[in-house]
């Protein structure tokens, strides 16, 4: 109840923020728009001179690119822009009046800026995984759905963990506001299957920044390729890395000083 | 003027090194994006032989020159000068006895360039051994790939800065920067070498300048092209950036009048 009334209460805040940049908005609606249609022309390009990629076909690919940008919403929404506060916060000691607030710092440093028009991009992410699925046939059984959910799920988790942690260092490095660009840099390696990659690549996208947890593996549940096991696996890994990354983030906490003390 | 050049020279390479962190940030954003669909091309190639004749060695050698070419003909003037227009510092800029542009925010694109360059030169020789491209570079295609990238590089300069002077009107310029990269990936070879475009986005590619900005010294590079046609690019992109260089001129003068004016 308590969460809940919190994200209200900076939803409305952020609402009024962005209601003062309509047109900029607009723009960056349309630009996300824009965005969609250069990956779809660029799945088209692949599509017109292969019949699959790596074993993956068309439709499946839209809905990879569907769940690739449910985690960018995610990013964009919430991790880059309380990235860009949470820097500025440590380095001119203002991220105290955050600690001095009584509800959890880590909720409070996730949600103070959330980007309210991205609810567009949401929109856009949805439609093409629901169109990727209902395209790619009968092969989908409802479990296999549901394994995609969650498994999606967990792979937000997962990097909204890695997030924490990244920022959780700066308690400890103080010169260390650059290490959520790698991240941001990286994102594009989840556009594709990972198995296309060759085994360094695929092994960073899996355990250093691991992007292709979030997309790659929620798809390969829904085409039925994962065991139960392996399935469990992940969401176990989702769960844990969520935990760790807020023990980790208290531990900082406990290191932080201020930035006049 | 060569002495104000050095001079500038000087200052700027001083400065990247004191930000070589952020740096080789920036230069995973170059990396990330040729290697991935290095991949995707070169599964699809392996998959089936070849793709429109072109084989998974093909693919290798064509991203692994991108890689270098893309960052020789990159520029950053709009994170340079983007905000300096619009929170008026240009001013500093503007009472400088010489062209701004042409001489502090150039000098400033070829030092992080240079700096770029370097870094990049041990992660290339990595993927280098990774990927192990089939080059056959010859000495000819080098010599002509010299002007090709600097030209590359002018003609990219001077419609990055066009691009970045649009904030003299309007604060929505990123926005109109964000489209420009959109277009100049597709129709420059940087998702997928021109040849394998569908025809008619083909056509596009062949009628816009971008091609010859990555494209063409890629194929230079690589040897795929004759003396004549190289000569005939180069011409072409000399053609292109005198263009460039008067829309240029042209929108600087109108944007610096606008500038004047909201300062007084």
């Amino acid at each position: 109840m308590h969460i809940y009334k919190l994200l209200t209460t900076f939803l409305k805040v952020n609402i009024q923020q962005d209601l003062a940049y309509r047109a900029d908005a607009i723009v960056n609606m349309a630009l996300s728009l824009m965005w969609l249609g250069w990956e779809l022309t660029s799945l088209s390009i692949i599509f017109s001179n292969t019949e699959t990629l790596g074993g993956w076909g068309p439709s499946e690919l839209i809905a990879l690119l569907g769940v690739w940008r449910l985690v960018n919403v995610v990013m964009a929404t919430i991790v880059w822009p309380n990235t860009e506060k949470f820097n500025n916060g440590v380095r001119d000691g203002s991220l105290d009046y955050t600690f001095l607030q009584p509800a959890n710092s880590q909720l409070l440093i996730s949600i103070t800026r959330i980007v309210v028009w991205r609810a567009w991009d949401l929109l856009l992410a949805l439609t093409l995984i629901v169109a990727g699925i209902t395209s790619s046939g009968g092969i989908t059984t409802p479990l296999n759905v549901i394994a995609f959910l969650g498994l999606t799920i967990s792979g937000v988790a997962i990097i909204y963990s890695l997030w924490i942690v990244l920022i959780s260092f700066t308690f400890w490095f103080t010169k260390f506001d650059n290490n959520v660009t790698i991240m941001q840099a990286l994102m594009d390696a989840g556009r594709y299957p990972a198995q296309v990659y060759p085994v360094w690549l695929r092994a960073i996208v899996t355990f250093i920044i691991p992007i292709a947890v979030a997309t790659t593996v929620p798809l390969q549940a829904l085409r039925g390729d994962l065991q139960w096991w392996q399935i469990l696996g992940f969401l176990v890994i989702g769960v844990g890395a969520f935990i760790i990354s807020a023990r980790i983030w208290k531990a900082g906490v406990r290191r932080y000083s201020g930035a006049s003390s | 003027m060569l002495a104000i050049y050095k001079h500038l020279w000087q200052v700027n390479w001083a400065e990247q090194w004191q930000y070589r962190a952020n740096l080789i940030m920036y230069l995973f954003y170059w990396l990330v994006s040729p290697i991935v669909y290095l991949a995707v091309w070169t599964t699809v190639a392996t998959a089936q032989g070849s793709v429109n004749g072109l084989t998974a060695q093909d693919f290798v050698a064509y991203y692994m020159v991108l890689l270098i070419v893309n960052i020789a003909t990159s520029e950053i003037t709009i994170h340079i000068l983007g905000y300096r227009i619009m929170d008026g510092t240009l001013s500093n800029l503007l009472v400088l006895p010489v062209h701004p542009v042409l001489t502090q925010v150039l000098v400033n694109n070829l030092a992080f360039k240079a700096l770029q360059l370097i870094a990049l030169a041990p992660i290339w020789a990595v993927l280098y051994v990774l990927f192990q491209p089939v080059l056959t570079i010859t000495l000819v295609n080098v010599l002509l790939a010299i002007p090709a990238l600097a030209l590359g590089f002018l003609f990219s300069f001077f419609i990055g800065a066009t691009i970045t002077f649009i904030a003299f009107w309007t604060t929505r310029v990123w926005a109109i920067a964000e489209f420009y990269f959109a277009v100049f990936q597709l129709f420059a070879g940087q998702f997928v070498p021109l040849s394998l475009l569908p025809p008619v986005l083909h056509n596009i590619a062949e009628a816009l300048p971008f091609r010859l900005v990555l494209y063409f010294p890629v194929q230079l590079i690589l040897g795929k092209l004759t003396v004549q046609e190289s000569m005939l690019n180069l011409g072409l992109l000399a053609v292109w950036c005198v263009a460039g260089y008067a829309l240029f001129s042209v929108v600087w003068r109108g944007g610096v009048k606008k500038f004047s004016a909201v300062g007084a």
